[in-house]
């Protein structure tokens, strides 16, 4: 309580009481030092950054700065998936923050508003609710920083082993311990200062303790005053405290100015190069790929400075949390990829090369066996799945950027020649499969009614079937099973026959760009002179490229996957469902429609019409765990040593127990779980199905005279 | 120095196929056109002379056919060759192997190349005479089944394997220049993109008719002509089991039973 021996006004902050001349001069030189430092290095950051491409990523800026001091307020990003770090985050964010801020108000008032204008503020009632508030954010700053200490020390967490999958121990930059040194500087040194904040203020108490204009309003600082009554306690009196509050000020100060001065060249700088990712942040990264101009001189990524100044500012706002590496299939198998590896890569490689007053001489070759160059296979073992970007808490974009690298590799001829068959196809006959064109609609020929050819006639709803769905014989009963039902259900609907080829959404992915693009074209002038309501498929890479990325070549339409149609038309009575599937199931996002398209619902929802009895797996919807097969994973062998993901899978859904059928929702997850099923020994436990086969089963299985089983009736199917 | 790469675009039959009305072909409906596979190793093979010498060799793609048949060469273009010769004249409809060796031997003394190398034999009709025909008529070396190349530009020689039969393999040496036919996996084929194909259209084409290359209807007209396709009825085999004297029924039975057809 402010009391009334003295003007309450004089209750202020004590500086510089009591230091000579000198000390002020050190005390400004040491500022000057820490801000130049910082000025010089920011400098040199930005300067890095704008030796990419320009990209425009941060336009509109009013819109994304919102945006981003949104996403950073809230921490929305940083809670993901890992909630206590998140909080602890959030603690030494705000902590941090509002001590800064405290600090920063000294400065404005001390040294620019009161010189230049007179005015002061920091006393009075203001001064002591800032004190109070600035006391309970020191406290909470520090215990969370204890909570990160112990979290890397004694958790153990497999995200924050920095040791490479893409390198082996001889190599000299596998385990990147200086990441891990880097860490721990980090935290002593917040942990530091802060801690001697408080003594610095309990010494200060002490020493003036006979200054009521001090002393008296001591518990506005509760911290602090538990400090000073202690140091009392141990017999500590007025000059000591005068002594101590010396030695601690200078050591506090100048550890805070190195702070600052670090800042550019440290991870500290991760403050605002995180800031400025996530304002750059496309929502669209990961379900829709980068334009390219064909017929320029070069494609794709091959040097450094062909990344755009976003991607790299990206490389320096990672802050090896590990979610990336944590969610990555390809890392989870054992395939020389992790997304955070890739990315610190790319950081360090610019570091060395882009620093520099000068660039250096020639290009800067990014795929080599060098240090921080990529290695192709690490850009090859990618499914993208999208599981990093999505899950990436600061914005760093990987799998555009892999992408770009692989248009590169593609254009340079370098992958695993077994590639080349299935681009030669994809060229000569618009399928992966190696199949002709002519015997695209020939899995029709097993129904007993004709399909409409919606090249020849209007129709109301449009199936693009798709390679897998169209040739590969395990889909095919998928394919006919969801053309009884739509036949059975009264739908209008027609397929493209020998005139569709492949939508090419993994065509573009694997890096064949200016292929996918003809492609694309091709379909968007075969459908152009087609009459249709809506477009459905079954498959969700042809439904991601068709909704997302046939819009900027030209084509725009309204389309569903075969999910949603099945949960409409069960909703609204279409289809019937006269008998409940009593099995136990579990269901398996595909990436593409579930963390690409958030279409994680209305599979579900047919589910529990079907009476099925759904139990998640541990990563479910957008922390989905890739089956494989994406990116053109599914056209490349993949190496007998390693466990593919799809067993990876099907391991999970095993360890659920009693169940009946792992539930799958894609042409390509089907063909790769029918493989991990039988790879991970699980075949003689459950059974891998299409939902739609359910639909089919639960339809044909209610039917009279029909009801001596669905199991056979899926295989008529 | 100069290769010339001679390529064809060759015709992939579809599992399921009908015949033309003349009964001389499938009907082409059930084609698939590409450059046929061994000319991927002959002009990759081209290529890497050309590169290991640093780039002082030019290789120059020929091929005899109509518009269509511009595909296989920007695919043979666009791996790195510096420019193309496409003869067409419709006399050539019903050219064979001889006829067409007649019309390169033309664009190979138009050309004056050091070497000339074809694919072993093209995957659609097989007859691997065109680059023996080719050497015969313009009295070079010959080499068949080429399967390892050791040769660069300058060279007067160049000293090649051949795979024989029962695992043998022969080196020999040829004086250049030389038609070599090449085999497949004499080297791993680089891919062509689909954006490398088209900016191949860049790349500068010689459309040549016959009259060009001092030729008429009446000197590329085929000595040998396909009479008749078609796909013969599948044999069937059949183990006869039983007795000797129900074995020797059936059999009776079966010979009847063919000669009455």
């Amino acid at each position: 309580m402010i009391g009334t021996e003295h003007d309450p006004q004089e209750v202020t902050r004590i500086l510089f009481r009591d230091f000579p001349l000198w000390m002020m001069v050190v005390f400004y030189m040491a500022a000057v030092c820490a801000l130049g430092s910082f000025a010089y290095g920011t400098y040199a950051q930005i300067r890095k950054y704008r030796r990419g491409v320009r990209s425009g990523a941060w336009s509109p800026f009013v819109e994304r700065f919102v945006g981003m001091v949104r996403d950073v307020l809230s921490h929305r990003t940083v809670k993901r998936r890992d909630t206590s770090a998140g909080i602890a985050h959030a603690w030494i964010f705000f902590g941090f923050g509002l001590l800064f801020i405290g600090t920063s108000v000294i400065t404005l008032e001390y040294d620019i508003l009161g010189p230049l204008t007179g005015l002061t503020f920091w006393h009075g009632r203001f001064y002591l609710v800032f004190s109070l508030i600035l006391d309970v954010a020191g406290v909470g700053l520090i215990g969370a920083l204890l909570y990160m200490m112990y979290r890397r020390k004694w958790l153990g967490l497999p995200k924050l082993d920095y040791a490479r999958p893409d390198r082996i121990p001889e190599d000299p930059d596998y385990d990147r311990s200086f990441y891990r040194r880097e860490d721990w500087a980090f935290l002593w040194i917040l942990i530091l200062i802060a801690v001697t904040g408080y003594i610095l203020e309990a010494s200060r108490l002490v020493w003036l303790q006979h200054d009521a204009t001090v002393w008296d309003y001591r518990w506005w600082s509760p911290f602090g005053a538990i400090i000073a009554h202690f140091l009392q306690a141990v017999g500590v009196g007025s000059e000591g405290g005068a002594e101590f509050r010396m030695g601690l000020w200078w050591f506090h100060g100048l550890l805070a100015f190195a702070f600052i001065g670090l800042i550019p060249y440290t991870k500290v700088k991760h403050i605002f190069t995180a800031m400025g990712s996530l304002m750059a942040r496309d929502p669209d990264a990961k379900c829709h790929l980068p334009m390219a101009d064909v017929d320029e001189e070069k494609i794709g990524f091959s040097e450094l400075t062909d990344f755009t100044d976003k991607y790299l500012l990206n490389f320096d706002a990672c802050t090896k949390c590990g979610r990336c590496h944590e969610a990555c299939p390809a890392n989870a198998a054992g395939y020389p990829l992790s997304p955070r590896d890739l990315v610190l890569s790319l950081r360090e490689l610019a570091d060395d090369k882009l620093s520099d007053v000068r660039l250096p001489e020639g290009p800067i070759e990014i795929c080599g066996d060098g240090v921080n160059q990529i290695r192709p296979e690490t850009l090859w073992s990618c499914r993208t799945c999208g599981a990093c970007t999505e899950i990436c808490p600061v914005g760093v974009e990987h799998l555009p950027m892999i992408v770009q690298m692989r248009r590169a590799l593609i254009e340079e001829g370098e992958f695993d020649p077994v590639l080349q068959p299935t681009l030669r196809s994809l060229q000569k006959s618009g399928n992966a499969l190696g199949e002709s064109r002519r015997k695209r609609p020939r899995w029709t020929r097993k129904l007993d009614f004709a399909i409409k050819d919606a090249r020849a006639e209007p129709v109301e709803m449009l199936w693009y079937v798709g390679d897998y769905a169209s040739f590969d014989p395990r889909s095919q009963k998928v394919t006919i099973a969801f053309a009884e039902i739509l036949h059975e259900a009264g739908v209008d609907f027609g397929i493209l026959n020998e005139d569709e080829q492949t939508a090419a959404n993994d065509v573009r992915r694997i890096g064949e760009e200016g292929l996918f693009q003809a492609i694309a074209e091709a379909n968007i002038e075969l459908l152009a002179e087609c009459d249709f309501k809506s477009i459905v498929t079954t498959d969700p890479h042809t439904f991601n490229t068709i909704k997302n990325e046939y819009p900027e070549l030209g084509g725009t339409y309204r389309i569903e996957h075969a999910s949603a149609v099945l949960e409409r038309l069960i909703r609204e009575g279409t289809i019937q469902i006269p008998k409940n599937l009593s099995y136990r199931v579990t269901y398996h996002d595909p990436c593409h429609l579930g963390r690409l398209n958030n279409g994680f619902e209305p599979p579900r929802h047919v589910l529990s019409e079907l009476g099925a009895d759904l139990v998640e797996m541990p990563r479910s919807k957008d922390n989905s765990f890739c089956c494989g097969a994406g990116g053109g994973r599914i056209w490349l062998p993949e190496p007998p040593e390693l466990q593919k993901p799809a067993e990876i899978r099907v391991q999970e859904a095993a360890e659920i127990g009693g169940l009946d059928v792992l539930v799958v929702n894609c042409p390509k997850c089907l063909n790769m779980m029918e493989d991990g099923v039988k790879g991970s020994g699980n075949e003689n436990n459950f059974r891998i199905m299409e939902l739609i086969e359910l639909v089919a089963e639960a339809m044909t299985a209610g039917k009279p005279g029909q009801d001596d089983g669905a199991q056979e009736a899926v295989e008529v199917a | 120095m100069k290769i010339l790469v001679a390529v064809k675009q060759v015709s992939v039959l579809d599992d399921e196929f009908e015949m033309r009305d003349d009964g001389r072909d499938v009907d082409e409906d059930f084609f698939e056109k590409d450059l046929n596979e061994f000319d991927h190793f002959a002009v990759e093979e081209a290529l890497l002379i050309k590169e290991a010498s640093g780039g002082e060799a030019e290789v120059v793609i020929v091929t005899v056919g109509d518009d269509d048949a511009d595909d296989a060469l920007r695919t043979a273009l666009a791996k790195g060759a510096e420019r193309g010769v496409r003869v067409w004249d419709d006399s050539l409809v019903d050219a064979d192997s001889v006829t067409i060796a007649k019309v390169l031997a033309k664009v190979v003394e138009r050309e004056d190349p050091d070497m000339v190398f074809t694919g072993a034999q093209s995957v659609d009709f097989g007859h691997a005479a065109t680059g023996m025909a080719l050497a015969g008529l313009l009295g070079w070396p010959h080499a068949a089944v080429v399967s390892k190349l050791d040769f660069k530009p300058g060279d007067e020689n160049a000293t090649i394997h051949r795979e024989l039969e029962g695992g043998l393999e022969e080196i020999m040496s040829v004086t250049c220049p030389a038609v070599l036919s090449i085999q497949l996996g004499i080297n791993q084929p680089r891919y062509a993109s689909l954006r490398g194909i088209r900016q191949a259209r860049q790349k500068p084409v010689d459309e040549l008719d016959l009259s060009d290359l001092g030729l008429s209807a009446e000197t590329v007209k085929a000595a040998s002509r396909v009479r008749r396709m078609y796909a013969p009825e599948r044999g069937q085999a059949e183990i006869i089991e039983g007795s000797v004297a129900e074995q020797a029924a059936r059999l009776a039975e079966i010979v009847k039973e063919l000669r009455g057809a």
